[in-house]
């Protein structure tokens, strides 16, 4: 799950697509849409730490991401042993969270969607609006620049007149292997509210991918959240049972 | 009888004024007294009557129709139809002075930084403005055009939060006709000011747009009305009711608990005022007509040695009571008087700011002087004050003529 918030808010995209590189001036639209579509075929697990900063404390949580196409992920966290167990399924526009100590699942209203998630800078929207980017906004390439032997895309994502989209526009980041090594969400004064960067890049299951991105609020000096991909397998095959209410509450894995 | 009285109210009056002092005091208690019965009275009058307006003008009206289950869940799964046959003529006639449909829904607002619940509704700006001044409250920007308006008109508070503001883009998120989330992005096009609560709980957009929202047709969920200030309410809910007996028809005693709570309790107050006022004022009373009485003890002797009767005895004391009761009474009421016209403008409770939105009171209250009350609250007090003197009266006409003449 929290593999597919960060590639798909960040639009990010796990394969290459090498043609991109050579052309001049690539189209934007189809520059995301093939990344989002590389990335959207595969189903993916991955295990991850979660490094939550604030400014008098930090802690970290390990966990489990399963994700299936577009719609199904599940996250579970598997430490602390105070966060072990709480877990969270998406499941096409529905959200549920199950609480070991509880022993509760509580599907999500909408109201909860735009909340902290598990005390992190996601909010389940982050989640659940997952190709937002695709779907709700008008592309525009604004510049390139030369990173070693890649090259680095400037995105401005405006959103179509219209949708439903609280932001003024995001900029995206892109590099021509398909890597997100950026994006900003502006305010509609276009002032930045929170940014994400890719501060690793590096090779997990098979494939060049963003090890590790942090996501920053801007103007709240000192608190930021990490996320960092310790290992990843793409396009296995993912039981039946795995995106359902019951592994939510039991886990058979 | 009317011989007796020609002698006795002269000198009942002569005898107060022989010692002032004691009946100034006396005359002060009892207008002090019943100052505070009646000044108390016009205020809480007028604090109820400013807590039902401010409630009942900014959204609730003076009666709602929903369908039956909306007031426990208000979703569009409990919508309605538009009003029609024998309902909506009665909505058309004379009973009614005003009504307007609306589609109220829970929802959720959006912007860039916050996410807060409110609650939206749909109007049709021409109609709400008969029955509502939020629509005359709007302080920057402007207020919807018509029914089919896409806009937004927040609350100053609410945009305040959701660091938003007009020209701004905020997005809303409602159940649809299918328990589906629907969202829509809405330009905020006005900002209008109320009390806080109302400013964060309502958003308004037009009736079509919000209906276009939800997917549920022309359907609505709530038509609020009000009716002519002379007829009662209760006669056009019975017949509205008689009409549609699916609908739930409520009237702004049961929509506005607290306002209406106000306007009983104010009653109740003012009588537990009256009694511990009055229960004071006795005993000043009592305490000086007993102390006067006692000394006057030689003068009862004499008086019935001449011959005086004792019942005129008693009659005389009860008649100075009176007298003197009654002066304090006539003081108190002009003093309510003046007091009340000294606000000839209202009272202005913007000192006490928000704070007197909590207690669900208007800013400005209007004191009036109602002369039903004033002679009704000053009738009791004189009425039980001079029951209270016919102990020290008939102490006075118990007193033997032997005894007394006696005595000095």
């Amino acid at each position: 799950m929290i593999r597919k918030a960060v590639f798909v808010l960040l639009v990010a995209a796990a394969m290459t697509a090498p043609a991109a590189a050579d052309t001049t001036a690539p189209d934007p639209d189809a520059l995301l849409r093939a990344a989002f579509d590389n990335w959207r075929a595969d189903s993916s697990q991955t295990d991850m730490t979660m490094t939550v900063h604030r400014p008098d404390w930090e802690r970290s949580m390990e966990m489990k991401t399963w994700t299936q196409g577009d719609d199904d992920a599940l996250v579970r966290f598997t430490a602390p042993a105070k966060d072990a167990g709480n877990a969270t399924l998406k499941k096409g526009d529905e959200t549920w969270v199950f609480n070991p100590k509880l022993n509760q699942v509580i599907k999500l209203p909408a109201s909860m969607l735009a909340q902290s998630w598990m005390g992190s800078d996601f909010s389940y929207n982050d989640l659940s609006k997952a190709n937002d980017l695709l779907t709700k906004y008008t592309h525009k390439l604004t510049g390139s620049t030369k990173d070693g032997p890649h090259t680095v895309y400037s995105i401005d994502a405006t959103p179509k007149p219209g949708a439903p989209v609280v932001w003024g526009k995001r900029t995206v980041r892109v590099r021509d292997d398909g890597i997100m090594l950026g994006e900003t969400y502006y305010d509609q004064d276009m002032k930045p509210v929170r940014v994400m960067t890719t501060e690793k890049v590096s090779t997990v299951g098979g494939r060049d991918y963003p090890v590790v991105m942090t996501m920053r609020p801007e103007n709240q000096d000192g608190k930021w959240t990490r996320i960092e991909t310790k290992t990843a397998t793409f396009n296995g095959s993912m039981p039946g049972y795995l995106f359902t209410l019951s592994n939510l509450q039991n886990p058979r894995n | 009888m009317m011989d007796r009285l020609r002698l006795l109210l002269p000198l009942a009056w002569r005898n107060l004024w022989r010692n002032p002092r004691r009946t100034i005091i006396t005359v002060l208690v009892v207008s002090v007294g019943l100052w505070s019965i009646l000044t108390f009275s016009v205020l809480l009058k007028a604090w109820s009557v400013s807590s039902r307006d401010t409630t009942l003008k900014l959204m609730t009206g003076e009666g709602q129709i929903h369908a039956t289950g909306y007031l426990d869940d208000p979703t569009v799964a409990h919508r309605t139809a538009q009003p029609g046959g024998e309902l909506e003529s009665i909505l058309a006639s004379p009973a009614v002075t005003a009504y307007t449909q609306r589609l109220r829904v829970a929802a959720i607002v959006q912007s860039e930084y916050k996410t807060l619940p409110m609650t939206l509704v749909g109007t049709d700006p021409a109609r709400e403005r008969r029955l509502s001044v939020l629509p005359d409250r709007v302080g920057d920007g402007r207020y919807l055009d018509g029914p089919a308006d896409t806009g937004i008109v927040l609350g100053r508070n609410l945009a305040r939060r959701l660091k938003t503001r007009i020209g701004k883009r905020v997005v809303v998120m409602a159940q649809d006709e299918n328990g589906k989330l629907a969202e829509r992005a809405f330009q905020v096009v006005g900002l209008y000011a109320a009390p806080q609560q109302t400013e964060d709980q309502f958003a308004f957009t037009g009736l079509k747009t919000a209906q276009a929202l939800t997917g549920i047709g022309t359907d609505i969920t709530e038509i609020a009305f009000v009716t002519p200030d002379d007829r009662d309410i209760a006669d056009v809910l019975a017949r509205m009711k008689a009409s549609s007996p699916g609908l739930d028809i409520q009237s702004w005693k049961t929509l506005a608990p607290l306002s209406y709570a106000v306007s009983t309790f104010f009653n109740e107050f003012i009588l537990m005022w009256l009694w511990i006022m009055f229960a004071l004022m006795a005993i000043g009373i009592v305490n000086t007509q007993l102390m006067a009485v006692f000394e006057r003890i030689r003068e009862f002797g004499l008086l019935q040695a001449l011959g005086m009767r004792p019942r005129l005895v008693l009659m005389e004391v009860t008649l100075e009571s009176a007298m003197l009761i009654g002066v304090g009474v006539g003081m108190g009421i002009a003093l309510s008087v003046l007091s009340v016209q000294a606000f000839p403008n209202g009272i202005d409770l913007g000192f006490l700011g928000r704070g007197a939105e909590l207690v669900g009171a208007g800013h400005i209250l209007y004191p009036k002087v109602d002369a039903g009350d004033f002679v009704l609250y000053s009738l009791i007090v004189w009425t039980l004050g001079v029951v209270a003197t016919l102990w020290p009266a008939r102490r006075a006409s118990r007193v033997s003529p032997v005894e007394a003449m006696g005595r000095f």
